[in-house]
């Protein structure tokens, strides 16, 4: 206050000094990773930013409301925590990376924001920790909300805690195989966003990535089994490397090989000891995604 | 501030070679003083460069720099915690309003939110922008983009702004509201800023210090007032009998030097001027009488300021040797 000496001025107060608390770096990181994850959502957008995750949500929460209605009618639960309906959340998974992580990454390089983050306290590896944090909590959210929507649509008709309890202990492992989904899907669909600012062939890249891999796992899968892959209980090794070849396999994979139930909603056969070939390649995946993002936003900081 | 402040920024042999061999900085040492400087040297001198080491986001290849006592190579981030930039090029979203946009910078710099709302505020009207700040950004014109670049950079409350040629792409009147601002924040504020730009004639008005660079070497560190005795120049273009010429105006006490193929620079408070506004005027008689003897045909005399190029380039040596 005491710099604005001038006389002249009546309506300018001056320019006040900041001498408040300010935030270490922790807690910046938090408020980025916070601010990224509700523009996941398109929060603090317009409404046209918040179309596809709403009606994503919606869409993969329709079976779990349909399974509450018919539960209360007296019905069992037919949809499995782990396995969820998998053909609906893969492609609705899908769309939702490809266009949301685009929002998250390939806006700032597109408008070059970037230098404003980098010549703040941030490090250059804060921004991407952020988004990554950011964009597996909202992949969380589109995966779990449905299964929790399923188990409390389930729950409330039974009686009894041990039913309760049954339930219970069958959704955990449906929780953990979402966050699975979550951290690897948020990874790959980040580090190929961050690759291009132009927002069109970042969703371009995603959804051929994860499409095409998934028909190529897909395609040799049938040949290989005769169309019913999950109906095989002894896998060949042909069959057992084909389920490498997709994100949505290798993740049915490593289900099935923690012991997650075969049926219908099953993408691959049971890998037996294989089992530890798919998390191997399914951690070097998210390693190699993890550490390309990384690696982008350590050169990009010096640009 | 206290009664003798510390430099703002101390440089020593300081030095940046890119992978690939370009040297960028080559031993540069030198002080800014608190107040406002100008970085003047020419596209590809090396300003960038040494803001973004000045930042830390830039190891030197060798030597060191200090902001404010801290190391840039161990204390970056205590630095940026200290220092608002501002980027030479776009760097706004269209899409969100400046309001928004600078809260989320000023929270980025460190603020909690309500503090970040406040200071955006005061920052937008500060550079100017009052009611237009809850407009998008992408319908804003070059001037006010610009402004919201600076208010983003003065959210944070810096001790210091490092400004990459502010006036980038502005009309002269956008650029005289832009100069008249950096002026203010640095005698109102008692903010310290370096002004980056190629433009001596332009930024010359606002700076107490000049810091010139060529080829990430130093030209010369100085007040303003020893550099803009030789900033007035004559331009005097001739179709022919340069060399004439120049032998000619040199015998009659001025210091002439030829420059690009047609024309004579004659600096003005130099040998054979006086000072003051009779040495244009002084020298303007000698330079016609001597193209009148000569029977020349003169087809431009003009003064002018120089920018920074045409200043040092024929000089540099000399220049950097004083420094």
């Amino acid at each position: 206050m005491s710099a604005s000496a001038t006389e002249s001025v009546i309506h300018d107060i001056g320019y006040r000094r900041y001498d408040g608390p300010r935030l270490r770096r922790a807690a910046i990181v938090r408020a980025l990773a916070w601010h990224s994850f509700r523009s996941a959502f398109g929060f603090g957008r317009s409404a046209k930013a918040k179309v596809v995750p709403v009606l994503a949500l919606a869409l993969l929460s329709l079976p779990a409301v349909i399974n509450a209605v018919s539960v209360s009618q007296g019905n069992q639960r037919t949809i499995g925590y782990d396995t969820y309906i998998v053909g609906l959340r893969i492609v609705v998974m899908l769309i939702f990376v490809a266009v949301q992580a685009p929002e998250l990454v390939s806006r700032d390089l597109r408008n070059r924001v970037l230098p404003l983050y980098f010549s703040r306290p941030l490090r250059p590896v804060d921004y991407p920790f952020a988004k990554y944090v950011a964009f597996t909590a909202a992949c969380l959210v589109m995966i779990e909300v449905p299964v929790l929507v399923l188990y409390v649509g389930t729950i409330v008709s039974l009686h009894g805690g041990s039913a309760v309890w049954a339930e219970t202990r069958a959704l955990i492992p449906g929780l953990l195989v979402g966050l699975m989904w979550a951290v690897v899907m948020a990874a790959i669909s980040l580090a190929l966003a961050s690759l291009t600012g132009r927002r069109a062939f970042a969703t371009g890249a995603i959804a051929i990535f994860f499409f095409l891999t998934e028909i190529l796992a897909v395609v040799v899968l049938h040949a290989e089994t005769r169309g019913d892959p999950a109906a095989l209980t002894h896998a060949s090794t042909a069959v057992k490397v084909a389920g490498l070849f997709s994100p949505f396999t290798l993740f049915d994979g490593v289900r099935r090989w923690l012991g997650g139930t075969g049926g219908d909603q099953a993408l691959v056969p049971d890998p037996g000891s294989f089992g530890v070939i798919y998390v191997v390649v399914l951690l070097a995946l998210l390693a190699a995604s993890l550490l390309g993002l990384a690696a982008r936003y350590r050169k990009a900081a010096l640009s | 501030m206290s009664p003798s402040p510390p430099a703002v920024i101390e440089t020593s042999g300081l030095t940046k070679e890119y992978p690939g061999g370009v040297i960028a900085l080559r031993g540069l040492t030198v002080t800014f003083a608190p107040g406002v400087t100008g970085l003047i040297g020419a596209n590809g001198a090396g300003k960038s460069t040494l803001i973004k080491t000045l930042l830390g986001l830039l190891t030197p290849t060798s030597g060191t720099a200090l902001v404010f006592g801290h190391e840039t190579a161990t204390d970056s981030e205590r630095i940026r915690q200290l220092v608002g930039y501002m980027p030479e090029h776009d760097c706004l979203p269209g899409d969100v309003s400046a309001t928004e946009f600078v809260t989320h910078m000023g929270r980025m710099s460190g603020l909690p939110a309500t503090a970040a709302k406040e200071r955006a505020a005061e920052s937008l009207r500060h550079v100017g922008l009052h009611e237009e700040r809850y407009r998008q950004i992408g319908t804003y014109s070059t001037g006010m983009r610009q402004r919201v670049k600076l208010a983003q950079a003065l959210a944070g409350d810096p001790r210091l702004l490092l400004l990459d040629e502010p006036t980038n792409g502005l009309d002269p009147a956008g650029r005289t509201a832009m100069l008249e601002l950096i002026e203010r924040i640095g005698t109102e504020f008692g903010i310290s800023i370096v002004v980056a730009s190629h433009l001596l004639s332009e930024i010359e008005r606002v700076c107490d210090h000049l810091v010139a660079i060529e080829g990430g070497e130093l030209l010369r560190a100085d007040t303003l007032s020893s550099f803009t005795g030789v900033s007035q120049t004559l331009v005097v273009e001739v179709d022919e009998g340069v060399a004439a010429l120049l032998e000619e105006l040199a015998r009659r006490g001025l210091a002439p030097r030829a420059y690009q193929r047609t024309q004579v620079l004659v600096p003005l408070g130099g040998p054979g001027t006086g000072p003051g506004t009779g040495a244009a005027d002084q020298a303007f008689d000698v330079v016609i009488g001597a193209v009148a003897d000569l029977r020349l045909p003169l087809s431009r005399l003009e003064q002018r300021r120089h920018q920074v190029e045409e200043l040092f380039r024929d000089e540099s040596q000399e220049a950097g040797n004083v420094s």
